[in-house]
């Protein structure tokens, strides 16, 4: 497996973003030229529409999409140093016009997971507009627990992510999102979308952009989905809890969370209410104060 | 009036006026057995179990076709549960509490109603 390392470009606050979200979105992270290059491929290579792994093999593919600065500064942050770059390439040609949208669904051998091995990126090798048919997908979905066969009945929801965007915009996602095709409206095209994988090869540790106006164990009001403007979609804010649940997993620090409940870390303080000091039983790592009390997670 | 009662009292329109025939009885009567009505679906996922909790999503089958869906939340047909049955929407099936009681662990899209119209 071909292994890929350079520095992470991704600070704590982006790194929460993913957590929380599930995706991170990287407009224009690729050149046009090499956009071109790709979409050619695929018009002189009708036979490898679906799997163009070909591409996999080609100098130019690997420098400029794989590892182009934005978006192997982003895989770096989350999955680590030599990650390793996508043995397979999917693509997803969508035709033009489509009257009905696919299905939600979760892409095969998902699993529900904080620990965070690999990621799924979607790459917009074309200028997609929303009358082309692009992806959907809801934030926060990845730690919404639902097979394909539970999900294909919901329709429209509220405060999906339509991914559009001009040609080369890359959306890093966690592999269990939910995710579908929307209906297009455009004639005459088709709409192309790739899809590969980046995995894992190192423990995880915190060592992407540390900010200095940054603190984790105090600004927790990052954790929330609902910070991000999002409507309420869990009960009990556990959108927050499984943030920074999966982010203390990035930073090795897994076997220090502690589900207490009431205003302990991470309950999402506003801004205002947000003190000086370490929230309430803050992950030692984190905490100012290492040796702080912390009460063991009750059971339940 | 809906399709069944219009079609009953125009039966007894024309019995009352002597010309009532058995096939528009027959018709009538396959309307109130079911046999030529249709079954319309809305399904309704809410952010809690309450009819008048918030809308997270929703999806609408009429005549056995699902309805384009809208392209903004401002052009959502309903806002809530209880404002679809002021719309005449009957709800066949309530979110199952018993599958919402591990606090810690959330499946699917909040709460899911599902109601339906007879065409």
């Amino acid at each position: 497996m071909k292994t890929f390392d350079c520095e992470p470009t991704l600070t704590d606050r982006e790194v929460i973003r993913f957590c929380r979200d599930g995706y991170y979105e990287l407009p224009e992270a690729v050149d046009k030229e090499t956009c071109q290059h790709i979409l050619d491929f695929l018009k002189d290579n009708p036979n490898d529409h679906n799997q163009p792994s070909a591409l996999l093999s080609e100098k130019w593919f690997v420098e400029r999409l794989l590892c182009n600065g934005p978006t192997a500064g982003a895989i770096r942050s989350l999955l680590g140093a030599n990650f390793i770059l996508p043995p397979v390439m999917a693509n997803h040609p969508g035709p033009c016009p489509e009257p009905s949208p696919l299905g939600w669904h979760v892409d095969g051998a998902n699993m529900h997971t904080f620990a965070l091995n690999y990621l799924q990126v979607f790459c917009l090798p074309q200028e997609t507009t929303l009358e082309m048919g692009p992806t959907e997908l809801i934030p926060g979905s990845h730690f919404l627990l639902g097979q394909s066969a539970l999900v294909g009945h919901y329709g429209v929801i509220r405060g999906a992510k339509k991914c559009v965007g001009p040609a080369g915009t890359v959306f890093i996602t966690c592999y269990p999102i939910w995710h579908r095709r929307l209906k297009a409206t455009s004639i005459g095209n088709i709409r192309h979308l790739l899809k590969y994988n980046y995995l894992r090869n190192t423990a995880p540790v915190r060592d992407w952009i540390i900010e200095d106006n940054f603190d984790p164990a105090r600004q927790t009001s990052e954790f929330s989905h609902l910070n991000a403007g999002a409507p309420y979609m869990r009960r009990n804010i556990l959108d927050c809890y499984d943030a920074a649940r999966m982010y203390l997993w990035l930073c090795g620090l897994e076997e220090e969370y502690r589900y207490i409940g009431g205003h302990a870390w991470p309950m999402p303080l506003s801004e205002e209410l947000q003190s000086n000091e370490d929230a309430y039983a803050a992950p030692p790592s984190l905490a100012s104060t290492k040796a702080a009390f912390r009460p063991i997670a009750p059971l339940i | 009036m809906n399709d069944t009662q219009f079609s009953i009292d125009d039966c007894l329109t024309q019995l009352d006026q002597g010309t009532l025939t058995r096939q528009h009885l027959q018709k009538t009567f396959d309307l109130v057995t079911g046999c030529e009505r249709r079954q319309d679906l809305l399904y309704l996922q809410t952010c809690e179990s309450s009819l008048h909790a918030t809308l997270l999503g929703f999806r609408l089958l009429v005549d056995g076709t699902y309805v384009d869906e809208p392209d903004s939340d401002e052009k959502w047909p309903y806002d809530s549960v209880i404002d679809a049955i002021g719309d005449g929407w009957r709800v066949i099936s309530f979110p199952n509490m018993a599958l919402y009681l591990d606090e810690n662990r959330t499946y699917g899209l909040g709460f899911e109603f599902i109601l339906e119209k007879w065409r």
